[in-house]
This record gives structure tokens, sequence and C-alpha cells, in this order.
């Protein structure tokens, strides 16, 4: 008691200090690497591991799956929490000394959490990035070092609704352009049904649905103000003005926006790989094309998925990274990693396997195109990502908002460049 | 019945009324045993609050005064930039933006909700009809819903396309609203909070009305006073230390609501408030995922600034019921 | 007496449009998924399918929260019912600054707190315990009851308490025989309000508790359904059903209490 007595008089007079003193800086500058070396350590009994995936209760196929790669004499205690939460969690946990040993990090935040000293190189940890898509692995690259390896991509792709598409005399191969998108927009609704459904909402989410659209228009995320940019913003613009799109896209997220497809009222759904497997279930015939770009041909779609990294220790620092060392080879290497990959709904981040995976689920198939011309959202421009994605959120929703108004669809990407 | 009569007859109970509204007079004589006691039963609140407010207090302060960013946060060394950050927040192109809108959502909703629960209050108080207290307790089912489910609630009932309030309103010939655009986005917000906020301050009220004894209604209904008098003469007053202690920690948590607005919104569009905002930066959400530690300190001692403000205010009156 | 029919018809339509988000919530709860954005006033695709999951995933959770729940009060209690005996019957010298702080502490936010929290839980090793959460969750409560208390225990007739004081009752005897009963009612709402408060706090949960694993609140059970791109609203909705019953009956228990402290004042009218 007495300990903790003496704990909180330190913080209360630390905190006072900081008022009145100049900054109160900690042990040193942001250094990324450490010391400590997955080699020179040993696993320890209880090994931590952290995802973004809440979904997979404890006893499903993903935990089961983690759980089963535990080094001997080691068990795992896995917990999740949604993507940006798990993050700042990170954030805490290292400041505080007191970090997972694996955490699997969403791609776009690689470079951020690599820049603030959270995570261990991927050398360091001993995590293995041999024979992974360059532009799968890019994310995790900041300034030539690798931080981590992919468990396997997502990618977006182009939902339909056959029954609708074939009522209204579409062949969902020819649509290879916007114009020919739009006019099947326009048929379906002509038709009777609704036209397609997409996430606008607010913050990254929005963004990477936006994306497609944004770079299969010809744009780059160093210019927001672009013709090409707006020519984007225009497009989904115009789907909210004419009708094709509903109203709520401005706060529909990716799964209410799937959610809006599966009542088959909509002809087309812009979603994620994640969803390949529910949606040949569905009560509905469903199929999917490649997002079409501006002019024609298939539109780079952003890459999807976590990273499996080890956050950077202060205290025992081998020992974690030989655990991460451990958990990590088992998840992404040998028969393991087609599992991983499978229960992820992802496809593997390693040609080899993800032809195994293709040849065994041929659901699969056509997505292999978008994920192999994917592009890494933060390739361009690394850290400084996270700054522009936010620009361009504002952007969208001001399309989204103006319905079709040309002019104010204009004003809302010059305004959020800040030109 | 007359002005006249009601006055006269008012001043009937006027003497039990005056003991009850104030009841906090200062002791004339006070004895030091008095104040140790009061120090005693106090002392076991004030060391929680020294423990568990004053490190993330000072902590808070201590944030808007340097400028960290996820790296400085977590291995130290932000530089101190004494009140640069707060120029920088005040400066910002929507500050004033988002403090007109924070104003209006709480404004409109304490109103709102203060109206309305001391109306329900009053009506459930008379009581008198079948089912009165199974009803009264039905009114606080909102409260047990977790607000993710009724928010994300509102923005389906709130749909533009096949919402259930645009239906309703077909049926009265009103066409449909875009209820959480950019533009409409503060209106829809502040009606779910209101709902959200209308339990709260019908429990509140509710047990005030009980506090207050039923013969002083039956004294002024024998001198003739009508239900409208007897509100405006007897309920208001007797209830004035509970209606301000009501509206006041309306306008703090009103101030600081966060949750109901993110699940619909996002805080996109005009329904961004100083708690969103600062929300959104402290997290890396919304919009713009850059996290902005020192930022969202800054506005959050700012809207502790303005809480302080009511907190004056509360003592003015306070002292204004005992004098 | 007779009792008027039509107060009883508006208290009706009264409760029913405050509850009809409620009504939507148990709709949507007995929807399946390829239904719940259709906007059916009644589930037309109807399924309990989603209730056979949360009987599944979330018992513990249910109980977690309740225990949560119950500690919060009592330790709400315990800490602002003697303090705001003191600063309503016994003013001392900084109980006005007191009354003032307690506004200022409602006002840091919540995600300041968390990271305090964490900080302080940290070093004491006491993260992802349920003491712990107990503890975090009554800082939601603590001032908010203080308040109120004081506010309601002001109005106990000064003369009450020195007639007790001049029989040679001690302060501690006066506050448990004479104040304590007579607050019964407040003392019932502020517990109220300290169950409802730790019942839907999330920030603290999902910051200080997160490797809970069973041991975590039922919010966070509810926020198992939110993944990275996909969310559950089924399971989601009916939990949030399932978990409003406890706390309803709760509720109604409590409710019968407050009625019956005041019914002999009531029956008069």
């Amino acid at each position: 008691m007495r300990k903790t007595m003496n704990h909180v008089w330190r913080i209360a007079v630390a905190a006072s200090l900081c008022v009145s003193v100049t900054a109160c800086s900690g042990n040193s500058t942001p250094s990324p690497s450490g010391s400590g070396d997955a080699s020179r350590g040993a696993t320890t009994s209880e090994i931590r591991f952290w995802d973004p995936y809440p979904q997979h209760a404890a006893g499903s196929a993903w935990d089961t799956h983690v759980k089963s790669c535990a080094p001997a004499g080691s068990t795992i205690v896995r917990s999740s929490a949604p993507q940006t939460d798990l993050f700042n969690q990170l954030t805490t946990a290292v400041k505080e000394g007191n970090p997972p040993d694996i955490v699997s990090l969403d791609n776009p935040m690689m470079p951020e959490a690599a820049a603030s000293g959270l995570l261990a190189t991927a050398g360091q940890a001993g995590i293995d990035t041999s024979g992974v898509d360059e532009n799968l692995l890019g994310p995790g690259i900041v300034d030539g070092v690798a931080y981590g390896v992919p468990f396997g991509s997502n990618a977006l792709g182009l939902y339909y609704n056959k029954a609708i598409l074939d009522q209204a005399g579409i062949d969902p191969a020819s649509i290879t352009s916007w114009d020919a998108l739009n006019s099947a927009l326009e048929k379906v609704v002509a038709a009777g049904a609704k036209g397609i459904t997409f996430s606008g909402v607010t913050g990254e989410e929005g963004v990477f649905q936006f994306l497609p659209w944004f770079w299969g228009a010809g744009a780059s995320l160093s210019d927001l103000a672009s013709d090409e940019a707006v020519s984007a913003g225009q497009l989904v613009s115009d789907w909210v003005g004419h009708g094709f799109a509903p109203k709520s896209v401005v706060t529909d997220n990716q799964s209410a926006a799937y959610d809006l497809f599966l009542t088959g009222e909509y002809a087309f759904a812009e979603n994620g790989s994640w969803f390949a497997a529910a949606a040949a279930a569905a009560d509905f015939e469903t199929g999917v094309i490649p997002i079409p770009s501006k002019a024609g041909g298939v539109a780079p779609v952003p890459t999807g998925g976590e990273f499996a990294v080890a956050p950077v220790q202060t205290t025992d620092a081998s020992d974690h990274y030989a655990n991460a060392a451990a958990v990590i080879a088992c998840l992404t290497s040998g028969n393991a990693a087609m599992v991983t990959s499978e229960t992820l709904g992802y496809l593997s981040a390693r040609p080899k396997t993800r032809a195994e995976q293709v040849a065994a689920n041929p659901v699969w198939a056509p997505w292999v195109a978008s994920v192999e011309g994917a592009e890494g959202r933060t390739t361009e421009l690394g850290a400084q990502y996270v700054e522009v994605s936010g620009q361009l959120s504002q952007a969208i929703q001001g399309a989204l908002n103006a319905a079709g108004d040309a002019a104010a669809v204009r004003t809302a990407f010059t305004d959020a460049a800040g030109i | 019945m007359g002005a006249r009569s009601v006055r006269t007859g008012a001043s009937a109970v006027e003497e039990e009324m005056t003991q009850l509204a104030r009841p906090g007079l200062p002791v004339t004589r006070r004895r030091h045993s008095t104040t140790w006691a009061g120090i005693a039963f106090a002392a076991p609140l004030l060391a929680y609050l020294g423990l568990f407010y004053a490190y993330p207090l000072g902590e808070n302060i201590a944030m808007s005064l340097q400028r960290f960013d996820r790296g400085t946060f977590v291995h130290g060394g932000a530089p101190f930039v004494g009140f640069d950050i707060y120029r920088e927040v005040v400066g910002d192109a929507k500050f004033w933006r988002v403090v007109a809108q924070t104003g209006s959502f709480t404004l409109v909703s304490i109103i709102c909700q203060y109206s309305i629960g001391l109306a329900l209050a009053v009506f459930f108080h008379r009581g008198g009809f079948r089912l009165s207290t199974v009803l009264r307790g039905m009114f606080l089912v909102p409260w047990l819903l977790p607000v993710i489910v009724s928010g994300t609630v509102w923005q389906w009932m709130m749909n533009p396309d096949n919402g259930v309030l645009n239906s309703a309103l077909g049926v009265f010939g009103a066409g449909p609203v875009w209820w959480l655009n950019s533009h409409n986005a503060l209106m829809s917000v502040t009606i779910a909070n209101i709902w959200l906020g209308v339990p709260f301050n019908l429990v509140i009220l509710y047990s005030g009305l009980q506090n207050i004894p039923a013969d002083l209604y039956a004294a002024a209904s024998i001198d003739g006073a009508g239900a409208w008098q007897q509100f405006w003469r007897i309920t208001m007053p007797l209830l004035r230390p509970v209606s301000i202690i009501t509206v006041l920690l309306g306008l703090v948590y009103t101030l600081k609501v966060v949750d109901i607005i993110w699940i619909m919104t996002m805080g996109a569009g005009t329904s961004q408030t100083l708690a969103t905002w600062s929300y959104g930066m402290a997290f890396g959400k919304g919009a713009s995922t850059v996290i902005r530690y020192s930022q969202a300190s800054a506005v959050g001692t700012i809207l502790l600034v303005v809480a302080l403000v009511f907190g004056l205010v509360y003592l003015a009156l306070q002292r204004r019921g005992e004098d | 007496m007779r009792r008027p029919p039509w107060k009883t018809v508006i208290a009706i339509i009264l409760t029913a449009i405050m509850l009809f988000p409620v009504y939507w919530m148990i709709n949507v709860s007995f929807t399946r998924r390829a239904s719940i954005r259709k906007g059916d006033l009644v589930p037309r695709d109807f399924t309990v399918e989603h209730y056979a999951v949360v009987l599944r995933d979330q018992l513990p959770h249910l109980a977690t929260s309740l225990l949560i729940g119950l500690g919060t009060v009592a330790l709400t209690l315990l800490l602002a019912a003697p303090a705001a005996y003191g600063l309503s019957k016994l003013p001392f010298p900084g109980s006005r600054g007191l009354a003032f702080g307690l506004i200022v502490a409602q006002m840091v936010p919540a995600v300041v707190m968390s990271l305090g929290f964490y900080s302080i839980y940290t070093r004491l090793g006491i993260l992802n315990t349920v003491p712990g959460l107990i503890v975090a969750d009554s800082t939601i409560a603590v001032p908010f009851a203080v308040m109120l208390l004081t506010a309601f225990m002001t109005g106990i007739p000064r003369e009450m308490v020195e007639a007790a004081r001049i029989d040679g009752a001690s302060h501690g005897r006066v506050f448990w025989s004479v104040v304590l009963p007579l607050s019964r009612n407040s003392l019932i709402t502020v517990s109220l309000f300290a169950f409802l408060w730790s019942w839907s706090d999330f920030i603290f949960a999902s910051t200080l508790n997160r490797e809970g694993g069973s041991l975590r609140p039922i919010t966070m059970g509810i926020y198992d359904y939110i993944g990275a791109q996909n969310q559950e609203w089924g399971p989601m909705m009916a939990t949030a059903v399932v978990a409003s019953i406890p706390a309803a009956v709760l509720l109604v228990v409590a409710q019968k209490y407050v009625a019956a402290g005041v019914t002999a004042g009531a029956v008069k009218d």
C-alpha cells in the first residue's frame, strides 16, 4: 500500500512539474531501433497477441488457428479491438512499457507506427519477408527498412446482382469503363431496380473506397485539386444526384453498404474481397468484376489488410521478439499460411500460396488481378498519407453532399487541397 | 377565480414554503466541532478527487502546452510551446463555426430536455391514472440501451431513402428530409440527443417533485388556486434547487457529448462540436486520422473553462437562493 | 375516486413515441441480416438466430457488467453520501471550492481520464481487473452523486438534525439514523444513475480492461460484433435487448421503492 501511495505521489508531482517547468521529456528521443534480437531470446510461457478482428470471438476458426501456433510450452493470449483503437492502445502500451508480443496492424498505419518508434524491425524480430509481393510489402517498408509482413491482402471489386443485370439486359463483362458503368446504372434504374451501394463515410474507410475511382481517373494523391480528382468526385456525386446511389452513402460504412446490397434491391456494390464467401452464399446470385477505370481497363485499387508486427520492447526484448518470430513464422509460412488467408478471407501475399489458394477455392479467381495490381496507399506519400487522406475525406463528403452540383464538387476538392 | 384571491390564498402557505425553499441558511454560530466533522465526512471524497482527477487534469493541461505527436507521446521529447497550440486552435478556420454549433446543440438540447422532462415529471407526478408507475418506468428504458445501438437505430430511422421518419412525414404530406447530410446533421443529432436526455431530466425532476409536501398543494387548492397557478407558485419555486442542478449537469453533460454524434455522423458537416472535434483529434478518428494530442487537449481545456464559467454561475445562483 | 382514462391514453401514446427507437431495435434483432436495411415496420424476414448467438457468447459479459455495476453503486454511495452530508449540513472552510471542483471534475474528458488511469494502473498492476474498472467507472458517477445528494440533503430541515444533536447523537449517528433514511429517494436515484453509467461505459472498459477475456463488461461484448470491415447488427441489437432485461428489472424494483417511499404523502389527492 505504501508503494502504491508512493507511485501516486510521484505521478502527481511529475504532473505538476510538467505544468510549471518547461517540457517533460521522457527517457529518450524516438529511436526506431532499440536493443534486442529474436535470435538471442527464448520464447516465454505467455505470448500476447493483439488483432483488429473482434468478430472472430474466442473459439472461432481464427482464434483456434492463432492459438495453435503457440510454440511448445507457451500459450497465446489473444485480444481484439477495432483498427484505430488498436493502434492507440498499442501507442499507450508501448509508452508504458507494456506492449503485446505480436500485433496485427492495418497497412496504412505502418509508416506512422514505424516513424513513431513503436515497432521493432523485421530483422530484430526475426520476421521473414522474403517472397512477398512488392506492392503488398510496400506499406511496411519505411526508409528502406521492413517492419513486418502482411498476413494477406484484400482488394475492392464491384459485386453485382445477376438477376437485376439480366433483366436490364446488361452483360457484366462489358462494364470496363465509367461510361459503360454509368449507362448500366441508368438502365437498371430505368428498369425499376436500384443502382449501386458504396461507403462514403467520413474517414479512412470512405477514402479507401474512393481511391479506385480517384486513381482510375488518373489523379494523384499529391494533387487533390486536379481535374482528374474532381472528375472522380463528380462521378460519385452524380450517382447520388441521379438517384443511382442511396443518399445514406454519406454515413454508410462498408458493412452498412454491404447490408444494403444484401437486400437484393441494388444492382451493384463496391466492396471488399472479405465478403466474397458471404456473397457467394447470398439469397440471390452474385458475381464480381474489377472496378473499371475512367478511360477503360481495370482501375488500381488500394491494398488492404494487416501486417504482423512486433512492438518495440524495453524489458526482456529478445525474449519478446523470439515469441513474435515463432508465432509470425507459423502463421505466414507453410500450410498454415493458407489457413491464415482462408480464415481471414484474404488472398495470400505470396504468389505461390496465392496460386494454391485459387486452385483450391474458385471464389478467389476474380480477385487475383485486383490484388496484383493494387497500390499501397502510403507508397507515394509515406507517413504524410494520413494528412492527405483527411483532406480527401473532406472533399469526398463535400462531393457526395453536393448531389451532382458540379460547382460545389469542384469547390469541395479545391477547399480540401487548401487552394 | 381572480388573481387576487390566489395571491391571498398563496400567502397562506407562504410561511411553510419559505422554510423549505431556503434550506441552506448559513449557520449563525459555527462550532469548531462542526467544521472538523464536515471535513471528516468529506475527507474520503477529497482524497479520491486528488488521486484520480488531479493527475489526468494536470496531464491534460501539460499536454496542451507541448507539441506532441505519436512519437514524442511515447518516447518523450515534445517541445514546450507555451500557448501556441491555443492560438492555432482558436485561429483555425472552423473554430468559431464549431463553437456556434456547440452552443446551438447544447442550448436547444437543454431547453427541450428540461421542458419535456419537467412536463412529463409533473404529468406523472399528478398521476391518478392507471399504469402511471409502469409507464413512467418505461420512459427510462432508452437509458438502458448502449449508445452504439440507439445511435445506429436513429441513423436508420433517419435514412433519407427508406427511413421510418421520412415515411411518417410522408403520411402528413411532407417531403422526405435528408436528415444526415452536412447541412441537416446538427438538427438530427440534436433530436437524437434530446431523446437520450429526457429520461435523466424526468428522473431527477420527478424525485424533486416528490420532496414537495403534498399538503402545500392541498392548501393551495383550498385557497382556490388552479393547476396552472399551483405550478408557477408552488412547483417551480420549490423545485428551484433541483432545477438549477439539473440544468447545470445537463449543460456539462451536453457539452461533452461525443458518442451519439459520433455514431450517427462522425461529426461530419454541421454536427461537429468542440467535444467531437477534440475526441477525433485525440484518437486520430474522423475525417483525419492524424493524431493531435496537443490540439485535442487544448480544445478539452477550453471546454473545461466553459464549464468553470457555468460553475461560477451556479455558485452565484445558489448564493442568491440562500440570501 | 374516478380515474380518468384519457390520461392513461395520453401516457401510453407518449410512452410509445419515446420507446419507438427501442421497438426498432427489437424489430431488427428478429430480422435476418439480408433484410435489416429494408426498413420494414415488422420483422417480416423473421429469425431468432441472433438470440442463439447472443446466448452462446454474451452471458459471462452480462454477469461481469452486473458485478461491476453493483460495485460501482456501492463505491459511489460510500464516497458520496458522507461527503454530501458534510457539504450540506456541516459547512467547512473551502466547501464551496469543493462544490466548484466537482463541476470541473465532471468536465474532464473521459479520454483524458482513461489515459491517466491507464498509466496509474499499469504501475499498480491492476489493468484488466474488475476492481480496477469499478474504481474507474465510479469517477463518472461520484461528482454527480455528491452534487445531487448535497442538493437534496440541503432540503432536510436543519431542525431535525439539530434536535438529534441536542439529544446527544454523534454526527455519525445523525448521518446514519436521520439523514440517510430521509434521503432514501435521492440515494436510489443516484444508485440508478451510477449503475446505468457503469452499465453503458465503453471508454474505460476498452482502455483498462481490454485483455480481460470473459471478465469484460457487456459493452465490450457488443463491440465484439464490430469487425474490421464487417458489423453484425443482428446480434448487436439482440445483445442490447437481452442486456436491457436485468437492468429493466432493477429499474422497476427501484421505482417501486421510490413510489413506496412517497405514497404516504400521495394518497391524499
